[in-house]
C-alpha cells in the first residue's frame, strides 16, 4: 500500500496533473465533458435497461435494441472513462483518501460483472426471447441491478466533488 | 423590458425567501441529493433526445419509422424534463438572486426555453409526420438544431459554477 501511496504522490507532483488542477480551463472542460457523456452513456444503458424490464420499446427486438446501442455505450463509456481518469489525474492523493471515490469503483467493478454476467446466461439467449411480451426474469434482474447500481455511481461521482478539499 | 426585468428579480427574491429556498440553503445534503436526481434526469432526457435526433441523423434504427420510436420514448423524455424543471427549480431557489445576475444561468434558461419550444413544435412535427413529407435536409437540420439548443442548456449548467 507504501507503493500505491507514493505511485499518488508522484502523479500529484507531475506537470500533467498539476495542468489540470491549476489551469483556468483544464477541470471545468474535462469536468463538463464527463458530466454531459451521460446523456450518452447513462441515457441509453437506461432506455437498454428499460427494455431488459419490458417497459419502453417493446415491439422492437432486445437484440437489435443491444445492437443498435452498443456502438453508443460502447463510445459513451470510453469517454466516461477517458475523462474519469484525467480528473482523478487533477488530483489523485485527494479522491483517492474519499470513501465514495473508491465506493464508486467497487460499484464500477459490480456493473461490469452484472454485464459479464447477462451476457454469458440469458443475453446469450436473447434470440428465443427476443419478441415476448414478458421478458425473463434474468433479464429483469440485470436491469434492475444495473439502475440501481448506475444511479448509486452517479450519487457516489457527485458526492467526490463535496467531499474534495476545497481549492 | 424594465417591467419584466424587474418582475424577474421580483420572482427570484420570492424564491430565494420562500420556505423551499430556505429549507435547501440550509440543509447540508438537501442540495447535493437534488443535484443528483437532476443528473439522473440529464442522463435519461438526454438519452433519448440522442436516440431520436441521431435517428433523424440516419444513424441508428434505420428500418424504423422515427415517429415510432418518438411515441416510444415520449413519456419518458416528457417525464425526465418534468424531474430536471421541479429538481432545477429547487437548486435555482436556494441561491434564485445569485443566479438572476449569473451569466451561464441566463444562456441556460434561454435555451431551456427555445430546446423546449423547438422540441414540440417544429422538432415534434417533422418527426411524427410521413418519412416523405420533409426531405432529409430538414430532417437532419431538425436534428441539429436540436442536438444544439440542449446542448447549450447543458452546456449553460455546468457553467453557472464557474463564471
Amino acid at each position: 500500500m507504501h507503493l500505491f501511496a507514493s505511485f499518488l504522490q508522484w502523479l500529484h507532483d507531475t506537470s500533467f496533473s498539476e495542468y489540470i488542477r491549476d489551469s483556468t480551463y483544464g477541470e471545468p472542460v474535462i469536468e463538463s465533458v464527463h458530466v454531459l457523456t451521460l446523456t450518452l452513456f447513462l441515457g441509453f444503458a437506461v432506455l437498454l435497461d428499460l427494455r431488459l424490464l419490458g417497459l419502453v420499446m417493446r415491439r422492437k427486438r432486445a437484440s437489435e435494441v443491444l445492437a443498435q446501442f452498443n456502438p453508443y455505450l460502447a463510445g459513451g463509456f470510453t469517454i466516461m472513462v477517458i475523462s474519469g481518469v484525467l480528473l482523478f489525474c487533477g488530483d489523485p492523493v485527494n479522491f483517492y483518501s474519499t470513501i465514495f471515490f473508491k465506493v464508486k469503483m467497487i460499484m464500477l467493478v459490480l456493473a461490469g460483472v452484472n454485464v459479464l454476467i447477462f451476457n454469458t446466461t440469458i443475453g446469450r439467449k436473447v434470440s428465443e426471447w427476443d419478441l415476448s411480451p414478458n421478458t425473463p426474469r434474468g433479464a429483469k434482474i440485470a436491469g434492475i441491478v444495473s439502475l440501481v447500481l448506475w444511479a448509486a455511481i452517479v450519487a457516489a461521482g457527485r458526492a467526490i466533488a463535496y467531499a474534495l478539499p476545497p481549492p | 423590458m424594465h417591467a419584466i426585468a424587474n418582475g424577474l428579480y421580483s420572482f427570484c427574491h420570492w424564491a430565494l425567501e420562500s420556505s423551499f429556498g430556505h429549507g435547501v440553503r440550509d440543509s447540508v445534503w438537501l442540495f447535493p441529493a437534488i443535484e443528483i436526481c437532476h443528473l439522473i434526469g440529464l442522463a435519461i432526457l438526454g438519452g433519448t433526445v440522442l436516440l431520436i435526433d441521431f435517428r433523424l441523423l440516419g444513424m441508428r434504427f434505420q428500418n424504423e419509422p422515427v415517429a415510432n420510436l418518438w411515441r416510444d420514448v415520449q413519456p419518458l423524455m416528457i417525464g425526465s424534463i418534468v424531474v430536471m424543471l421541479v429538481s432545477g427549480f429547487f437548486l435555482f431557489s436556494s441561491e434564485a438572486v445569485k443566479m438572476y445576475g449569473n451569466a451561464a444561468f441566463r444562456l441556460k434558461m434561454v435555451s431551456l426555453l427555445l430546446a423546449i419550444i423547438f422540441t414540440f413544435t417544429i422538432h415534434r412535427q417533422i418527426t411524427l409526420a410521413d418519412e416523405t413529407r420533409y426531405s432529409p435536409f430538414w430532417r437532419k437540420t431538425a436534428a441539429v438544431v436540436s442536438i444544439l439548443l440542449w446542448a447549450g442548456v447543458g452546456i449553460g449548467g455546468r457553467a453557472i459554477g464557474y463564471v
